[in-house]
């Protein structure tokens, strides 16, 4: 995402917060200025902030810049340094979406999710993420980019790691809650790295509501856009099928121009939820009774297969497996994993030798400032709008 | 609960021994000797027990998640290892935590929502203006490094419940002592499983009276405690003999199977008779007034 022109930063809200308890009400806080016990956390903060070098600014978006940095140490060792927005999100706290990302990072320690190597402030009380350097862009790129040629073992290298990834998150009760090909990194040495906690949660404790608001609209599964509350890591796996769809096809498989059409083509392409292959959906708030005489079966083997060709029956197989209409029926990551098409010829590419393009750092500044549950410029349609009520039990 | 204790900032960052912790608030007082002779406040269990009926206060408007008054309730403790009190106003402190705890539990409660609740209960001590918490909250973020997940005691022990077969009273009584273990120092001492043990057997071997304790009078739960604590110890030391009820027993039993570290728990469980007998002391109005001389004193020599 480019420059936003609404949020001009605003020198009154940034001298205000220099000047911290200073001045002003009688009843103001002393916690930016009590002296000599801070010091030792000061300290602190400052060595981690010392240890790195902001070079050149990658991106620009609402809520974060990121700068590209190295070690001050090592020039040759960089790192990603997300610095999140203090005009746009201070001034009524932390958002949600910079408090998701540091709470799941700072946990979540695995090869394919992006590392949060440190986290410090910096003087005008921004909060700076130093992430891992992913200077080859994302999937998104590959898949669009038509000089770039990749085949079924690229492909099945690619799912490899991000189903390991997405494996992990549900292992330890994450839900992402928005893969896209565009918030998956690659790193240099070929490696895919899940990006972007922004919409992440931790598994809600049982009968307790989520917001359905979340997950961009074409990697959207159908119990969200029928609005259930309650939900698994069955979202994410559908999230992970449009991905592994779109890998295939090179464009995206299901790209509703709203949530009802989205709805539309998710009918049309695998089948019109019933009662009969999902008990239970028609309880769903949003659900949507269909047409009696316009009913469309379920998909069978044979359409994947037909639709995606190259997948193999085997790869048809997973793909028909992780994009079940019934979540309860859906595979877990763990299952994918499990499936017999990894063992299946070709073997998996190895990663280094992956295919590459160039101009990923630029890719990567805007991946990393873009919010959650956005689709690219054009398509404003994003997902994001986690309102408070929502969220509520 | 999300992500793996073992492998949590919580047990790596956040998990002191007594001695550490000890030696770090010694090194707070240090630092301000005059701040402490001119601002004396009560034993730190009494000043818990204050923040925690005050966070309560706060809570009960929103219908807030006892999780997060949990978590709320960490964030101060963990807060107050790298600050000492008398330098912060208590209050904002109290607020922010309780406003970033509700959005990490995923129960966030809008900005200006919360300071309006916290204005109503403590008007002399909150400021209208919200960008205060906003500058609390960064503060409480970068004092603990970014480092907000909490795994609590909770989840355990309902995992346990059917292992170990226990009834609703008796998951009751050991959901309030994992409550009361808050305002203790035990939360930066040990892990969540050790807690939730040692709340299960508070509840089942001791049963002081079904009554539940929080807030109200502990003073029998001390006394019974004193009282099954030595038959249980017996219990564990001495195999043979006529031995405790099967109940507690089995209980023995299962705890000799699991890998606890029972050390652990009985240092817990010694923790928890102190607070109750410490709790016999409490008085919200000289907590209030001492902290409110402090507060005051400190924004006129601004």
């Amino acid at each position: 995402m480019a420059f936003s022109p609404l949020v001009a930063p605003s020198p009154s809200a940034t001298a205000l917060l220099k000047k911290g308890s200073a001045t002003g009400q009688e009843n103001e806080s002393q916690l930016r200025h009590s002296s000599s016990d801070r010091e030792i956390t000061e300290q602190l903060n400052d060595e981690v902030r010392h240890k790195y070098i902001k070079a050149k600014k990658l991106g620009e978006g609402t809520y974060a810049v990121v700068f590209l940095g190295h070690l001050r140490a090592d020039p040759s060792s960089f790192v990603a340094i997300k610095k999140i927005k203090v005009n746009a999100e201070y001034k009524d706290g932390l958002s949600m979406d910079a408090i998701r990302e540091v709470k799941y990072l700072q946990e979540l320690s695995h090869p394919n999710i992006i590392a949060l190597h440190d986290v410090f402030s910096s003087k005008d009380q921004n909060l700076n993420l130093v992430l891992e350097y992913l200077p080859r862009g994302d999937l998104e790129m590959l898949i669009k980019d038509s000089n770039i040629h990749y085949g079924v073992a690229d492909i099945k290298a690619w799912m490899g790691m991000l189903l390991r990834g997405v494996w992990f998150c549900h292992k330890n009760f994450v839900l992402h809650r928005d893969i896209k090909p565009n918030n998956l990194l690659i790193a240099s040495d070929g490696e895919v790295k899940l990006a972007d906690f922004g919409l992440a949660r931790s598994f809600a404790d049982p009968y307790l509501n989520m917001t359905h608001q979340v997950i961009t609209r074409w990697y959207r599964p159908p119990e969200l856009l029928y609005g259930a509350r309650q939900y698994s890591g069955a979202v994410d796996i559908w999230s992970v099928a449009m991905v592994f769809a779109e890998l295939l096809l090179r464009v995206p498989f299901v790209a509703g121009n709203s949530d009802l059409d989205q709805i539309a083509r998710i009918c049309e392409a695998f089948g019109t939820p019933t009662e009969d292959n999902w008990p239970g959906v028609s309880k769903l708030p949003n659900y949507i009774p269909a047409d009696a005489n316009h009913l469309i079966p379920g998909q069978s083997r044979d359409f994947f297969l037909r639709q995606f060709p190259t997948a193999g029956a085997v790869g048809a197989d997973l793909l028909m497996s992780m994009c079940t209409l019934d979540p309860r029926k859906r595979s877990t990551a763990y299952q994918a994993l499990r499936h017999s098409w990894w063992a299946t010829e070709p073997r998996p590419t190895n990663k280094e030798d992956l295919p590459r393009k160039s101009g990923g750092t630029k890719k990567m500044g805007d991946d990393l400032t873009r919010r959650g549950g956005e689709l690219d410029d054009q398509f404003k349609h994003a997902a994001r709008q986690l309102d408070f009520s929502a969220m509520k039990a | 609960m999300a992500a793996n204790y073992w492998a949590s900032t919580q047990r790596r960052h956040w998990l002191f021994t007594r001695e550490r912790l000890a030696e770090i608030r010694e090194g707070l007082k240090e630092k301000d000797k005059v701040a402490h002779s001119q601002f004396p406040l009560p034993d730190q269990r009494l000043l818990n027990i204050y923040f925690s009926q005050q966070l309560g206060r706060l809570g009960k408007r929103m219908s807030t998640r006892q999780q997060a008054l949990a978590t709320a309730q960490v964030y101060i403790k963990r807060y107050y290892t790298k600050n000492e009190i008398r330098s912060t106003n208590p209050y904002l402190v109290l607020t922010t935590a309780f406003y970033l705890a509700c959005k990490m539990e995923e129960c966030p409660q809008h900005i200006r929502f919360v300071v309006g609740e916290a204005r109503g209960l403590w008007p002399e001590f909150i400021a209208p203006d919200v960008s205060k918490i906003g500058e609390c909250e960064f503060s409480l973020i970068s004092e603990m490094h970014s480092q907000l997940i909490v795994h609590h005691p909770y989840r355990t022990l309902s995992d346990l419940q059917p292992e170990l077969a226990l009834t609703s009273d008796e998951v009751a009584l050991a959901w309030s002592v994992i409550n009361d273990h808050y305002l203790t120092d035990l939360p930066l001492l040990y892990p969540p499983h050790v807690i939730a043990v040692m709340a299960i057997i508070v509840a089942v071997v001791f049963k002081p009276s079904s009554q539940t304790s929080s807030y109200g009078h502990p003073a029998p739960i001390a006394g019974a405690m004193r009282e099954g604590g030595m038959n249980f110890l017996a219990a564990l030391s001495d195999k043979g003999g006529t031995g405790p009820p099967e109940r507690i027993q089995k209980l023995i039993a299962w705890l000799a199977e699991s890998e606890v570290d029972i050390k652990a728990v009985i240092e817990c469980t010694q923790e928890l008779v102190s607070l109750y007998e410490v709790w016999e002391q409490y008085s919200e109005k000289n907590c209030k007034e001492l902290l409110g001389r402090m507060v005051k004193s400190k924004s006129l020599e601004k």
